[in-house]
């Protein structure tokens, strides 16, 4: 006897408790889009190593429907004293110096917002989406999920937006420059679950604001997967720049999505800085849309044990007179194993484009493994670009000369390591910042 | 110098291989692939049994493959349309004497027979599916050296044919690489004794004529310890309206201490479509260069390989590529470090004109173990219009951290200072332009032999001289 083929893709449970929550979810601003996004889920398939942009990365283990989504944020906050919070972010909050915005979530939940009065008065908006989505619901309709999500992100992207469990909308109007970072920090506790969050940055004309996203968790060895969307919309002129910290803890899967769309003469510049986590991909995009626009993307990450990092950059070059410059680098201990994947596209009439990208691989172990494929698609004739990478090895020579001025071998190791580093974390646009992530950098190379 | 007398002096105003003989070959398999196709060819071989099975396990992996969707557009390729294999005349001569009329005449045209008296060691040439024409100088068969046809390789060293042939690209490598397999026909078969060297180049012609054909030749050299030479093969074909393609397969062994260097000028015509698999698997302290001109044909898919498989193996790509209107060149090349102390180099240069595209793609890896490895890739591509297009798809993958990898790649237009700076000193902008390119690709044309360095000079010069004002 032959059973009829079950429709869709058979790797979709109907059963699982995100297709039930789903199932459940009451009518409110969102859940059209999301019913809407977990329809598109089902009929994606699960790209495979088969697909060139997941060749490294095998999704089809990751079984996304067996962990538990978080319920979404509600519009109000849910205070809880500082003495609860984390001791990590506590520790944050006490060394961060001044934020004109702070924003915490505890598993989902929005325990902090604040903003400060002179930002809020000059008519800055920073709230979660749920609340903006009732609000200010033109700001969704124009902003939220507009980005150009390429097709291999697809399937990824609409399971973010369905399992949707809070995020913010960040909006800086017209000539108003934001004094200090605004810092979002997302905290999992919960082993097993699924923790999806947005963050939306709408910045006007002539606006400038920093963000930080940073993520952290306890150590969850049972696992637990993070998705994130980040889009940012500039307006002519603007600047902002994109901070996104992710320091999990073991156990975690953490696969961020990152979208900055670059009018005219606009500048959002991104620093993303992966220390941990089990599986760590991150998709950014520069989508330099107008001419005079700019966008620096700067990345480092430090990987051991059995970690696996994947980052995927495009700098699509869609306007002349464009400018982009890439610089990632990373540094590998233990068994563990890097990807970079970037390209820079130019199309058809983006003439007098500027594209730099770079990608150098420090291996600091036997076993550790590094993959680089700086790629280039050209078709406009009156352009600069250039590309490198490099995989390699702490230097004798450098090393011998630090051990006979009486380091150890440990000691001029690290600070070669620092060295290697420093170029990229001397263009951490936040102080408080750039000391944080050199501290976890080095705590991590002395274990 | 004004465009027109510039073309009459070098006589290049059109692709120069542009012409073709009366097609009446003395077989002419029927269009399109099928089993009785290979069987047939196998017969007309007079091959042994495992070498027809070997053809038809070949035929299987190629239909159980799928046709790559990477690289270059492969969508428009009819492969019922083309004639898997075409004997032009019934044995191979030895004698240019011999060969008839008219196939001499075009090899004549390609200044063939000159070539040899004047410079090569052995000269082989390939019309349509079969070699018509084989030779080696007396003074080097004397010394050992085996330089035949692959099908006289077969029949005359069996052994040794046997124990190489497809053990470096083997059927399931690639799916052009299972077609060969299956339908192989013509190429060279070398042997280079031990410690013999080889001092002045082999060279293998392969010609195109009758429209609609399929080329699939099949190269099997074995450079054993301490032996050096230096292998050319050039393409041409005239042009038909419909597409003709060529897919050869070729395996080199070079053994420890040895030394080789395999040059391929390509200048198919604009509706060839070129799918190559060159595989070279290189042993301790030996020394492998691939020299790879990719000059015409619609386009091409051609990744030249070192297998550096001994200890302190060495290998080198060099690779040229000129896409002109239409062309797409996507070409590049692969370095494998299986072993300690292994180093390779690749540099690529392209220069796309037009709606010319080229694309480097390569490959980089080190495995585990393969300590104190080093490479080195360098690309560089030259734009000459709006339209032109270049692409790099450098793929590396490191697993031994004592090893030193880099990659560096450029892409640029012709630099308005460096044109200013020369006319200023008197020279028009076309002259200009055209010293300028030449400079880009100095250092992969001078490791050219001279014929075809000043082949390529005076190519770039008549491209150039359409490409300003």
């Amino acid at each position: 006897m032959t059973r009829p083929e079950a429709a869709g893709t058979a790797t979709v449970s109907e059963e699982s408790p995100l297709a039930e929550m789903i199932e459940r979810l009451t009518d409110d601003a969102l859940s059209e889009r999301r019913r809407a996004a977990w329809a598109e889920y089902v009929s994606l398939p699960m790209p495979s190593k088969k697909t060139e942009e997941w060749r490294y990365t095998d999704l089809t283990k990751l079984e996304p429907e067996s962990y538990e989504p978080l319920a979404p944020a509600g519009r109000e906050v849910e205070p809880v004293p500082a003495d609860d919070l984390p001791p990590a972010v506590r520790e944050i909050l006490e060394g961060a110096g001044v934020r004109s915005g702070t924003m915490i979530e505890l598993d989902a939940r929005l325990v902090r917002l604040d903003l400060e009065a002179a930002a809020a008065e000059a008519g800055v908006v920073f709230a979660p989406i749920g609340r903006i989505a009732e609000d200010r619901p033109e700001l969704i309709e124009r902003f939220l999920f507009g980005s150009d999500i390429a097709p291999m992100e697809k399937k990824l992207w609409a399971l973010h937006t369905a399992a949707l469990s809070g995020g913010y909308v960040l909006f800086v109007p017209k000539n108003v420059r934001v004094e200090n970072p605004v810092h979002v920090m997302r905290w999992l506790s919960k082993a097993g679950a699924l923790l999806s969050t947005h963050s939306l940055i709408v910045v006007e004309r002539g606006a400038e604001v920093t963000v930080i996203d940073e993520y952290m968790s306890d150590d969850l060895d049972e696992g637990s997967l993070s998705l994130n969307g980040v889009e940012v919309f500039g307006g002519e002129g603007a600047l902002v720049n994109y901070l996104g910290l992710q320091r999990y803890g073991s156990g975690v899967k953490h696969f961020s999505m990152q979208h900055a769309n670059t009018p005219k003469d606009c500048t959002l510049n991104s620093f993303n800085v992966t220390i941990g986590g089990d599986l760590s991909r991150c998709d950014i995009t520069s989508h330099l849309l107008g001419a005079g626009s700019d966008s620096e993307m700067l990345a480092v990450w430090f990987g051991d044990g059995d970690q696996h990092f994947d980052y995927h950059t495009l700098q699509h070059h869609a306007a002349p007179s464009a400018r982009s410059d890439l610089l990632f680098k990373g540094a590998l201990a233990g068994s563990a194993e890097s990807i970079f994947r970037g390209l820079i596209r130019v199309d058809v009439g983006a003439q007098l484009t500027d594209a730099y990208q770079t990608n150098r691989n420090l291996l600091l172990s036997e076993e550790s493994q590094a993959t680089t494929l700086p790629s280039l698609e050209i078709a406009a004739d009156d352009v600069k670009c250039s590309h490198g990478a490099s995989v390699g090895q702490v230097d004798e020579n450098q090393l011998f000369y630090l051990t006979s001025r009486g380091l150890t071998r440990a000691q001029a190791e690290r600070l070669l390591v620092f060295g290697f580093f420093g170029e990229v974390l001397a263009r951490m646009p936040v102080e408080s910042v750039r000391d944080r992530m050199t501290d976890a950098i080095e705590r991590k190379i002395d274990i | 110098m004004p465009k027109n007398e510039t073309v009459a002096r070098l006589g290049l105003d059109e692709y120069k291989y542009d012409f073709k003989t009366e097609d009446k070959p003395v077989f002419k398999a029927q269009k399109g692939l099928s089993e009785e196709v290979v069987r047939q060819i196998s017969r007309h071989k007079d091959e042994p049994e495992w070498m027809l099975e070997f053809r038809l396990r070949a035929l299987e992996i190629y239909y159980s493959k799928p046709m790559p969707e990477w690289g270059g557009d492969l969508s428009t390729l009819n492969l019922d349309e083309i004639y898997f294999y075409l004997r032009p005349q019934d044995r191979m001569e030895r004698s240019w004497d011999d060969v008839p009329d008219d196939i001499k005449n075009t090899f004549e045209r390609l200044g063939i027979p000159e070539a040899e008296r004047s410079i090569l060691a052995g000269v082989g040439a390939q019309f349509e599916s079969e070699m018509v024409y084989h030779s080696l100088k007396e003074e080097w068969t004397e010394q050992g050296i085996i330089f035949e046809s692959i099908e006289d390789g077969l029949k005359l060293y069996p052994e040794i044919f046997r124990e190489y042939f497809a053990t470096i690209v083997p059927p399931g490598d690639n799916k052009f690489a299972a077609l060969n397999s299956a339908v192989w026909s013509g190429g060279s078969f070398v042997y280079i004794p031990k410690g013999v060297k080889v001092d002045i180049p082999l060279q293998a012609y392969f010609r195109v004529n009758a429209e609609q054909m399929g080329q699939f030749e099949r190269t099997l050299i074995i450079c054993d310890e301490g032996a050096q030479a230096h292998y050319i093969e050039g393409c041409t074909a005239p042009v038909y309206t419909t597409e003709s393609f060529h897919s050869g397969v070729i395996e080199i062994v070079v053994k420890p201490n040895a030394r080789f260097r395999y040059t391929t000028i390509q200048n198919w015509s604009s509706n060839m479509y070129n799918l190559v698999t060159q595989r070279a698997m290189v042993h301790e302290n030996a020394n492998m260069e691939w020299l790879d001109g990719n000059l015409g044909s619609k386009l091409t898919m051609k990744y030249p390989s070192c297998f550096l498989v001994g200890e302190g193996a060495h290998g080198e790509i060099l690779s040229i590529a000129y896409a002109g209107d239409g062309q797409h060149q996507d070409t590049g090349g692969k370095v494998i470090h299986a072993a300690p102390n292994t180093t390779s180099m690749i540099v690529s240069k392209s220069i796309s004109k037009g709606t010319g595209r080229s694309s480097y793609r390569g490959l980089c890896k080190v495995y585990e173990g393969a300590v104190g490895s080093k490479s080195n890739v360098e690309c560089d591509a030259l734009l000459m219009n709006e339209t032109s297009r270049t692409d790099t798809y450098p793929y590396i993958e490191i697993d031994e951290n004592q090893s030193s990898i880099g990659h560096e790649a450029s892409v640029s237009k012709v630099g308005e200072e460096q044109l200013f700076y020369l006319m200023s000193r008197g020279l028009s902008e076309a002259e200009a332009m055209t010293m300028v390119v030449r400079g880009f690709i100095e250092p992969i044309a001078k490791e050219l032999p001279l014929e075809y360095a000043i082949e390529l000079n005076r190519l770039i010069e008549l491209e150039m001289e359409g490409s300003v004002g």
